[in-house]
């Protein structure tokens, strides 16, 4: 068995090898935004989302994941939570998510919907407004009809074409929703690092009247990223409430639920599903962690 | 009867063993010298004196002259005190009238050179045998009850088979496995040579059948936690390891493993293929009941939905701790491989088609993770060319000394496998040292393998070449038999690798109580006469924990250690030697002030004292080590046949003429006087200066020992004591000894005396040379100080030494 770690074509690659099956993770840092979703989630913790030195006098740059490659099972679980779709599992030249196919854990549902018929001609505003360049239009001379290619699987819902969108014609539906709040009193003055890593932009503003930094939930993702910067304990909350996905029943995806959301919604979800036995299991947990 | 005011009548008989004493000891002289020692009546000098004549001559003279006390001169009491014991009580006298004085391995066998020398040393241990004889007290054996149960330890070949035997004798048996199956090595092999047959074909029926006996409990996925007790008198404690999997309930469908969405490595098929988080290391698994990893687990719980009704799988279960009786133990724990990741030579770890011969095994294996494909790591194809290389890591002066026995025979193995497979598809060398095959039908099979076109090559290998592009492998070796350096190029390396003690011995020999050789596996009692005991009674070993060995090897251990364990287990007492402490209420000092020193140091917990009453010794937890005797501020208490007054009568015979000359030796039974034995047995040779006294335990030296042996003018003084900090038979006697001497050493400075006449050392039962060459050196220290400079510190000392023994023995003993 050999177990490799490299970074090549801006990709971020762990393999392990065996003689009878080979695996293989790539993270591709073009997509990834450095979040802390699939550092959350990870079972076996084997990927770390960490803050980048600044240097004097420039902008923080983004927070970048690294994966300990000995610690890693290749199970899928990042991949399936990555809303930017920037981590890839690849087993036997297969790109898989085995808790997916084992419904262990759910798919996030990106769901982009695009009323072409009111899209006036040679529109491109949505393509010009996505901030991950993942949309492009195109248009038929011929008939006349617009086509826009979104790709879905890379888009965490931040509504900025939707904003941009002259006709609303085109709808995203949230898969995260929450609440992003900033605490004045701790918040450093003439510090903007949340704001500089924050991978859409207008989420995060800085008020021409005070000069502080504001959220805009309408375009937030909740992904995280801003609170990896933050210097300041506490100086952001952020807290997810719900999470569009495909439907599951595992005790796996309740354990990131608790990760990703609170307990209180966990349990709230939990108990609408009437599932003793992972309740139980929550229990064990928080009785081990107070230990 | 009062034996003890009996007026001694000794018979002294020494010993020619041959010419093993005879050939570098005056016997006659030693027979002569005898005669005139106080009480002894008799001498007699015997060819043999440990065979049967040998024996009615002691019967005889004991009859016939009344003997009251019998000494044997001859070889060491590690050998051969319980032979003479029992000659003694057959002849109706008590076997602790009897003491040996070793004349072989403390002399003969060390000082061949210097004959004369060797026969005064001789015959001065023969006068302190005589002075501590006249001074045997009769003893009673102790009987203790036999628990009629065994345990045994690891359930590799060797460890089921002595299971099966003990449990086919009648006796209940528990088969401790630290990995969640039964099986061992053997059940990740292939082919099993010299006869090729499948081998978990031949060892699953046996795993089978321990997993069905009535007599038999497995107690797998659980850990040895400690050990108490004494021979037929075992606290075991066990901890079971949670599956999160009813054992009762699993009927190992697999259901559960198809619903589990985590794969990680096998670390049974040495990481080459995968299993789930919940599963089982192998389809042949005894017991067959599935187990979570828990580190990998992610708690999806599918595997609890597939399992249903069936309702096995339980994430509730935490470790438990059991504790058995049992009456003898076996430990049959096996071995690793050695894995030459460090070594640059061969490339192991950094190139991807060298592999050692255990991961051959599971490639060539039908049911390994390739399904018996042979293929090559870096590209998945077939190699052509396959070389094995024998002798990696063993029989390496700066690895691992010794030959590891199989190599050579499952070397051959696989190129046969490999040579049957793929015919003239596949080259295959084997680049050796020397094949050893020598066992039933081995021979014949190395035939087999030259016949078949197999290549070999005699040499060793100097360096192995990766070719970054193919992944092609070159070795370079030198060939023997041209006499020239050689390049061979090959697809696929094997290493055949070291077979090396378990990773986790050192612990297993400390829970045990049981010694470990040089080499790390555990140490038999004898390597001729008694290869399956160890030195604590009433536990044996079988299998590859005390050597590497094969499977018939293992296999006929595994019965021989279950035969010695039922010697045991079938009777239903069991007798201890009474070699234990008693309080003298009369001196006991707890009776008046609160003392309780003895309680505090004994390491066992086996004396009790009670506020207001004198302390008392409970007979049957005391393991006789003599440390309380020695802590004991007001000298009250006694150890049976280690009496101060016997201990001192040995000192003083030793010290009697030229002390100064002279290193008297207070050695510990288990190590280091068993070192010095095996100094004798390897024939390491070193002056004969040494005057030896054996006590159990080195917490038994007295403070007042070395300040007697001192006053009378011993030119040294050395305490031979197990290594620190684990090795001790007796827990922590050396450790006890250790404070009581660290601060005697420089009260004796003080005094005036060198500090190198006084010497704590300690030496291992498998350190003969070292002891050899501590003789050497403290030889030399003692030439360098001069007899001159030590009869001036001794004159300086000796008044001083003299009022503090005086007041010693006014007050005490």
């Amino acid at each position: 068995m050999r177990i490799r770690k490299s970074e090549a074509g801006n990709c971020l690659i762990i393999e392990r090898t065996q003689h009878a099956k080979k695996y293989r993770l790539v993270i591709d840092r073009k997509l990834c935004v450095g979040c802390e979703l699939c550092s959350l989630v990870c079972p076996r913790e084997a990927l770390e989302t960490k803050r980048q030195l600044k240097q004097r006098g420039q902008k923080a740059a983004c927070p970048t994941v690294d994966v300990e490659e000995t610690k890693c099972d290749y199970c899928g679980i990042c991949s399936a939570i990555c809303p930017f779709g920037a981590a890839q599992v690849n087993i036997d030249g297969r790109d898989v998510e085995v808790v997916v196919e084992k419904e262990s854990f759910p798919q996030l549902i990106h769901e982009i919907s695009v009323d072409t018929e009111k899209c006036p001609p040679d529109c491109v505003e949505c393509e010009k407004a996505c901030p991950l360049e993942i949309i492009s239009v195109k248009s038929n001379p011929k008939t006349k009809s617009v086509i826009v290619d979104a790709q879905e699987e890379k888009c965490p819902a931040c509504h900025i074409c939707e904003a941009k969108c002259p006709e609303d014609a085109i709808h995203i539906r949230n898969i995260f929703t929450g609440k992003l709040k900033i605490n004045r009193e701790k918040c450093p003055s003439s510090c903007q690092d949340c704001l500089d890593v924050c991978p859409i932009p207008n989420a995060l503003y800085l008020s021409d009247k005070d000069g502080k930094i504001y959220v805009n939930e309408q375009f937030c993702t909740y992904c995280g990223a801003c609170r990896i910067a933050c210097p300041e304990e506490g100086a952001l909350e952020l807290s997810r409430a719900t999470i569009y996905h495909t439907p599951v029943r595992s005790g796996a995806w309740n354990k990131a639920l608790e990760k990703l959301t609170s307990t209180t919604e966990m349990t709230k979800e939990l108990r609408g599903k009437g599932r003793k036995r992972t309740m139980e299991a929550v229990k064990r947990r928080m009785m081990e962690r107070k230990k | 009867m009062n034996l003890k005011k009996e007026e001694p009548r000794i018979g002294v008989f020494v010993c020619h063993c041959g010419l093993n004493i005879a050939g570098v000891i005056d016997v006659k002289a030693v027979i002569e010298y005898a005669k005139t020692l106080p009480g002894v009546v008799y001498t007699k000098d015997n060819r043999y004196t440990c065979a049967d004549p040998g024996q009615e001559e002691i019967r005889k003279a004991i009859k016939e002259l009344k003997l009251n006390r019998v000494v044997v001169a001859a070889c060491s009491p590690r050998m051969h005190e319980p032979t003479f014991r029992k000659t003694c009580a057959e002849a109706n006298l008590n076997p602790f009238f009897f003491e040996m004085a070793n004349i072989r391995e403390f002399s003969s066998w060390c000082h061949p050179s210097t004959p004369k020398e060797a026969t005064e040393k001789a015959k001065e241990i023969v006068r302190m045998a005589v002075a501590k004889a006249r001074l045997l007290q009769p003893l009673k054996e102790i009987e203790v009850p036999v628990t009629d149960r065994a345990l045994v330890i690891g359930g590799g070949i060797a460890g089921i088979n002595s299971a099966l035997d003990l449990a086919e004798m009648g006796y209940k048996v528990f088969l401790l496995e630290k990995t969640e199956s039964i099986g061992g090595h053997m059940a990740q092999l292939d082919k099993t040579f010299p006869t090729l047959d499948c081998s978990i074909c031949i060892e699953g029926p046996k795993m089978v059948d321990v997993g069905r006996h009535s007599n038999i409990e497995i107690i797998s996925y659980a850990d040895l936690v400690s050990v108490s007790g004494y021979v037929g008198n075992f606290k075991v404690k066990i901890r079971k390891n949670p599956r999160y999997v009813i054992k009762d309930n699993c009927t190992g469908c697999g259901e559960c493993r198809e619903a589990c969405p985590i794969e990680y490595p096998n670390e049974w098929d040495i990481n080459m293929g995968v299993r789930k988080a919940i599963s089982i290391p192998f389809e042949q698994a005894v017991p067959l009941v599935y187990t979570v990893n828990m580190d990998h687990c992610i708690e999806c719980f599918k595997c609890v939905d597939a399992c249903g009704a069936r309702r096995a799988i339980n994430f509730e279960q935490s470790p438990e701790e059991v504790e058995l009786d049992v009456g003898a133990i076996v430990v049959a724990t096996g071995f690793d491989v050695y894995l030459p990741v460090e070594d640059p030579l061969y490339g192991y770890g950094k190139y991807d088609n060298v592999i050692t011969a255990l991961e051959f095994e599971r490639l060539i294996l039908a049911a390994g993770p390739t399904g018996g494909k042979v293929i090559r790591f870096s590209d998945g194809k077939k190699p052509h060319t396959v070389a094995f290389i024998q002798c990696v890591g063993s029989r390496n002066l700066k690895k691992y000394e010794y030959c590891s026995g199989f190599c050579c025979m499952y070397a051959l193995k696989n190129a046969i496998l490999l040579k049957e497979k793929y015919k003239d598809e596949v080259e295959v060398y084997i680049i050796y040292m020397d094949i050893r095959a020598h066992f039933k039908g081995y021979e014949e099979f190395y035939r087999r393998a030259r016949n078949l076109g197999v290549n070999f090559i005699r040499g060793r290998t100097s360096h192995i070449l990766e070719d970054a592009e193919t992944k092609n492998l070159t070795i370079r070796a030198e060939d023997m038999t041209l006499n020239q350096p050689i390049e061979l190029p090959a697809e696929m390396v094997v290493l055949c690798t070291a077979a090396v003690p378990k990773s986790d011995a050192a612990d297993m020999a400390r829970a045990l109580n049981i010694s470990r050789g040089t080499d790390g596996f555990f140490m038999e009692s004898h390597p001729k006469l008694k290869p399956m005991d160890t030195p604590a009674d009433g536990i044996f070993l079988a299998g590859a924990c005390q050597a590497p060995k094969d499977i018939p090897y293992s296999v006929s251990q595994g019965s021989g250690a279950a035969a010695r364990a039922a010697t045991i287990l079938s009777k239903e007492k069991w007798k201890i030697e009474p070699i234990v402490a008693n309080v003298d209420p009369e001196k006991c000092r707890n009776t008046k002030v609160k003392c309780g020193i003895c309680a505090e140091r004994c390491p066992y917990g086996a004396i009790e004292a009670l506020e207001g009453k004198p302390a008392e010794v409970l007979t049957a937890m005391c393991h006789g080590c003599g440390t309380c005797v020695a802590e004991c501020p007001a000298d009250a208490i006694t150890q049976n046949h280690f009496t101060d007054e016997q201990i001192f009568a040995q000192i003083s015979a030793a010290l009697d003429e030229n002390p100064e000359n002279k290193i008297l030796g207070f050695l510990c039974n288990w190590c280091c006087y068993a070192g010095a034995d095996l100094a004798g047995t390897s024939r390491f040779e070193y002056p004969p200066l040494i005057r030896p006294i054996r006590l159990m335990c080195s917490g038994r030296v007295d403070r007042d020992f070395v300040l007697e042996a001192f006053r009378l003018g011993a030119g040294m003084v050395l305490i031979g004591a197990c290594h620190l900090p684990y090795d001790c038979h007796y827990i922590s006697g050396n450790w006890k000894m250790k404070a009581r001497m660290d601060a005697l050493a420089p009260m004796l400075e003080k005094l005036g005396l060198s500090p190198q006449r006084f010497r704590v050392e300690y030496v291992s039962a498998a350190e003969g040379l070292k002891f050899a060459e501590l003789m050497k050196e403290m030889g030399g220290q003692l030439k360098e100080l001069g007899p001159e400079k030590i009869s001036a510190e001794n004159a300086k000392i000796k008044p001083i030494l003299d009022r503090m023994m005086a007041k010693k023995k006014s007050t005490g003993s």
